[in-house]
C-alpha cells in the first residue's frame, strides 16, 4: 500500500504542495489530476525520492521510499526521458540494470513487450530514428520492464493515437490485475474515469477533490438528464431546481440542482409528444471539477 | 546483483570507447606522436638532402690564407656548433673565376667561391660570390675564419716568435661556475622547461585536463537535456551518480595517457627502425641529466618521494577539475550554458599553463612560487619549479596536502550542490540555487 500522509511542500516561500493525503492499494489505479503548476509533479518526485518534503510521510508496505525499495517502482515522466543516441535495446539495458536487473532478463521481458506493441523490428534501432508515438512506447516499455510494485505515469498517453492510448490501457489493468499499484496524472478526465477508483484532484498543491470517483459522483447532487423529443425549453427552465437546458441539434440536457427534481422533469415530459429518449446521467468530473474550482480542468 | 556503480561506471567508459569520436582521436594524436618523433625522418622522406656538405672553392693570390682557413673554419664550426664534424667542403683552386661562378651556376648545391686577392694598398681582401643568398652562420663562420686566418698570417709575417704569436692569439677562456647549483641561467631555464617539461608534462596535462571538463560536462548535459536523469536519479543517489562520473572520465583519461605513452615507444620503434638519429640516448642523457641535476642538488635521497608526490599531485588535480566540471555541469540545462560557466576554470587551467611557460624568465619570483601551491595549479606548476630547482619535496608535499583538503571540500560540499541541480532544469538564479544548496545536508 502506498500511503502519503499530510505532504507538504515549499520552494522557498512557496507552497508547492499543501498537506496532501491519500493511499492506493495494491492492484488500484490511483489519478492523481490538476491543472499545470498544481503539484502533480511534485508530489510524483517526492513519492520518487527525488525531492526532499517538508513535512509528511510517504511510506510503500510501510516503509519509507528510499533507493532500497527503487529497484520495485517504475516511473514514466511526462516529457521523453530517453538516451536518444542510444538503440532501444542498450536504453533497456540501461534503465534495466539501474532496477537491479540482469541482462538476460531484461532482454527476456522486452523481447515481450516489444512484440506485445507491435514494434520488435526497432530493437536495435537508435530512439532519435523513432516516431515520437514509438518513444513513448519505448520510455513506457523501460517503466514497466522490471514488473513494479508501484507505477507511476506522469502523462502515459500523450501523444499517442487512440489505438495506441488503448494498447497502453491494456497494460496497464493487466499491471494492476498482477497487484502494482498504479498511480497516474492525466490531463484528460475521461482516462481518468475509464481507469481509475480513486483520485485527487490538486488546486494550487491543495487537494480539492479527492476519493473514490464512485462516490463522488454520487455524492455530487446535481445530474444531467438527457431528452429527445418536442419540448418547450421555455416551460422546462420554470421547473423549481432546473437550472440550465441546452439545446443540442438532436437532443437537450438538462442540468438539475438534485435528484429530487427528476420527478418533476419527467412528469412534464409526460405530457410531451415524440419523447424517445430520457436518461439520468451523473455528471461528468469535469462538471464536477468547475463546481469545485470555478474553472474548466480540459482548456 | 551488480554493483550499481560499477554499471554506470561501465556504461560511461564504454560509450567513450565505443564512440568514433575517441576512435579518430586516437588516430590523429597516435599519428602525430609518432611523427613529432619522427619528424625529421618525415622532412627528409619529402626530399631535399640537408645534411649534403657545402661546398667552399678558394682562390688565393697570397698563396698563404687558403691552406690555414680550413684549419680556423673547423675551430669556429666546433664553437658554434659543440661539434667537430663539419658540413664543409674546401677545394683550393687556381681555376679562373669565371670557371668557378659556370660551376656554382650548374650544381644544385649553394656552393661558394671565396676569392682571396691584395687591394690596391696591398692588403689582403676577399670576395664571397654564391647563388643565392647565404645562411648567417654560414657567412659568420666563413668571415671569422678568414679574418682570423688573415690576422695569423699578417703577425707571423712581422717576424714574430711563435711563443708571442700564440700569446697574441691566445683567447680568454670563460669558465663558468655557479655556486648554488639550482640556480642555472634563465636561458637554461627555458630551454629546459621548453625541450623536457613541456612536451612531457605540461602539454599532455594541460590537453587532458581540458578534455576531462568537456567530458563531465557534456555527459552530465545530455542526461539532463535527455530528462533521462530523472529516471537515473530516481534509482541511484546523486551520490552514486556523481562518483560515476569522476570515476570513469578519471579512468578514461588515465587510459589515454597510458595509449599516448604507447604511441610514443610505437614512435621511437618506427625510428630505430627506420635508422633515425638515435633519440632514445638524447632522452635518456636529458632525462637522466636533470634526474641527477635534482638528486645531486637540494634533493638529495629524496627524489624518489618527490617524484612519487608529484604524480599524486597531478592525479588528485585531475579529480578536483572533474569534480568541479561535474558540479557546474549540474547546475547547468544545456551544452551551450555549460560552455560558459566552465570559462573560469578554463582560465585558471590557461594561467597555470603559461606561468609554467614563463616560470624561467622570473626565476625566483615569490609570486609564482606562492601560485604553485594554489590549488589546481599547482599541478602544472610545480613541473618547472621543480625542474630549476626553485622547488622541492617539501613544497610538493604541502600543495599534495593542500590538494587533498580542496578535494575533499569540493566533494562534501559539491554533492549538496549536485544534488540540488541535476534535477534543476532552470537556468535562472543559478548561482543563488548554488550557494542556498549549500546549507543543506
Amino acid at each position: 500500500m502506498l500511503k502519503v500522509e499530510n505532504v507538504t511542500k515549499y520552494y522557498g516561500d512557496f507552497k508547492a504542495v499543501d498537506k496532501l493525503s491519500f493511499t492506493v492499494n495494491k492492484g488500484e489505479i490511483f489519478g492523481l489530476l490538476g491543472v499545470n503548476g498544481a503539484g502533480k509533479t511534485t508530489t510524483f518526485r517526492m513519492i520518487m525520492g527525488l525531492l526532499d518534503k517538508t513535512e509528511g510521510n510517504i511510506t510503500l508496505d510501510g516503509k519509507e521510499i528510499n533507493y532500497s525499495v527503487t529497484d520495485d517502482i517504475g516511473f514514466l515522466t511526462e516529457e521523453r526521458s530517453l538516451l536518444t543516441k542510444l538503440t532501444v535495446k542498450e536504453q533497456a539495458i540501461y534503465f534495466g540494470a539501474l532496477k537491479g536487473m540482469s541482462d538476460d532478463l531484461i532482454i527476456e521481458r522486452l523481447d515481450k513487450l516489444l512484440k506485445k506493441f507491435g514494434i520488435e523490428e526497432y530493437k536495435n534501432k537508435k530512439i532519435k530514428e523513432l516516431s515520437k508515438g514509438n518513444q513513448q512506447k519505448i520510455q513506457f516499455i523501460t517503466a514497466i520492464l522490471n514488473e513494479p510494485k508501484l507505477l507511476i505515469l506522469d502523462e502515459p498517453f500523450a501523444g499517442l493515437d487512440p489505438f495506441n492510448i488503448e494498447l497502453f490501457k491494456e497494460e496497464i489493468l493487466n499491471l494492476s490485475k498482477k497487484g502494482s499499484i498504479i498511480i497516474f496524472s492525466s490531463h484528460r478526465m475521461d482516462h481518468v474515469e475509464l481507469f481509475c477508483k480513486k483520485l485527487v484532484v490538486l488546486v494550487n498543491g491543495k487537494s480539492v477533490l479527492s476519493g473514490n470517483i464512485k462516490e463522488i459522483k454520487e455524492s455530487y447532487m446535481k445530474k444531467n438528464i438527457i431528452i429527445k423529443g418536442n419540448i418547450d425549453i421555455e416551460k422546462l427552465k420554470k421547473i423549481s431546481g432546473v437550472e440550465e437546458v441546452i439545446e443540442n441539434s438532436l437532443q437537450y440536457e438538462v442540468k438539475i440542482s438534485n435528484k429530487d427534481v427528476v420527478d418533476s422533469v419527467f412528469k412534464y415530459i409526460s405530457k410531451c409528444e415524440n419523447i424517445t429518449k430520457f436518461v439520468v446521467e451523473e455528471p461528468s468530473l469535469n462538471e464536477i471539477f468547475i463546481s469545485k474550482v470555478g474553472e474548466s480542468y480540459e482548456k | 546483483m551488480r554493483s550499481k556503480l560499477n554499471f554506470l561506471i561501465n556504461i560511461s567508459l564504454k560509450k567513450k570507447i565505443k564512440s568514433k569520436w575517441f576512435l579518430i582521436a586516437n588516430i590523429v594524436i597516435g599519428l602525430l606522436i609518432i611523427g613529432l618523433i619522427n619528424l625529421d625522418s618525415i622532412i627528409t622522406s619529402f626530399g631535399g638532402d640537408f645534411d649534403t656538405n657545402t661546398k667552399i672553392y678558394i682562390t688565393d693570390e697570397t698563396r698563404v690564407i687558403a691552406p690555414s682557413f680550413e684549419e680556423a673554419l673547423n675551430i669556429y664550426v666546433t664553437n658554434l656548433y659543440g661539434t667537430e664534424e663539419s658540413n664543409y667542403e674546401i677545394e683550393i683552386t687556381d681555376k679562373s673565376s669565371d670557371e668557378i661562378i659556370e660551376t656554382i651556376k650548374n650544381e644544385e648545391n649553394n656552393s661558394i667561391l671565396i676569392e682571396i686577392f691584395y687591394d690596391e694598398n696591398n692588403e689582403i681582401n676577399a670576395k664571397l660570390i654564391s647563388l643565392s643568398t647565404l645562411d648567417t652562420y654560414d657567412y659568420q663562420i666563413i668571415s671569422g675564419a678568414l679574418n682570423t686566418t688573415t690576422s695569423m698570417y699578417t703577425l707571423s709575417s712581422i717576424g714574430l716568435t711563435e711563443e708571442q704569436y700564440n700569446k697574441i692569439l691566445h683567447g680568454v677562456e670563460i669558465d663558468r661556475v655557479i655556486l648554488d647549483e639550482s640556480v642555472k641561467t634563465e636561458d637554461e631555464n627555458m630551454e629546459m622547461i621548453v625541450t623536457t617539461v613541456f612536451p612531457v608534462i605540461i602539454l599532455p596535462f594541460f590537453m587532458l585536463t581540458i578534455f576531462l571538463i568537456q567530458f563531465i560536462g557534456t555527459e552530465v548535459n545530455d542526461e539532463k537535456s535527455t530528462k533521462s536523469m530523472e529516471i537515473i536519479i530516481s534509482n541511484v543517489s546523486p551520490k552514486t551518480h556523481f562518483a560515476s562520473k569522476i570515476i570513469a572520465n578519471n579512468l578514461f583519461i588515465f587510459m589515454q595517457v597510458v595509449l599516448m605513452v604507447t604511441y610514443a615507444m610505437i614512435g621511437l620503434g618506427v625510428r630505430k627502425l627506420i635508422g633515425g638519429d638515435n633519440i632514445i640516448n638524447g632522452i635518456g642523457t636529458e632525462v637522466s641529466n636533470i634526474l641527477s641535476t635534482l638528486a645531486n642538488g637540494v634533493l638529495g635521497d629524496k627524489l624518489v618521494p618527490l617524484l612519487i608526490f608529484t604524480i599524486i599531485l597531478m592525479i588528485l588535480t585531475f579529480v578536483a577539475y572533474s569534480l568541479i566540471a561535474g558540479i557546474l555541469a549540474s547546475m547547468t540545462t544545456n551544452a551551450e550554458d555549460y560552455q560558459q560557466v566552465q570559462g573560469p576554470i578554463v582560465i585558471i587551467l590557461l594561467v597555470g599553463y603559461y606561468l609554467s611557460m614563463i616560470a624561467g624568465m622570473f626565476e625566483g619570483s615569490i609570486f609564482i612560487k606562492v601560485l604553485s601551491f594554489f590549488p589546481l595549479i599547482s599541478a602544472i606548476l610545480s613541473p618547472s619549479l621543480l625542474v630549476m630547482g626553485q622547488i622541492g619535496v617539501v613544497e610538493v608535499i604541502i600543495s599534495t596536502i593542500i590538494m587533498i583538503i580542496t578535494n575533499y571540500l569540493l566533494i562534501k560540499y559539491g554533492i549538496r550542490i549536485y544534488k540540488v541541480g541535476i534535477l534543476n532544469y532552470s537556468s535562472t538564479g543559478m548561482w543563488k540555487k548554488m550557494f542556498k544548496s549549500l546549507r543543506n545536508k
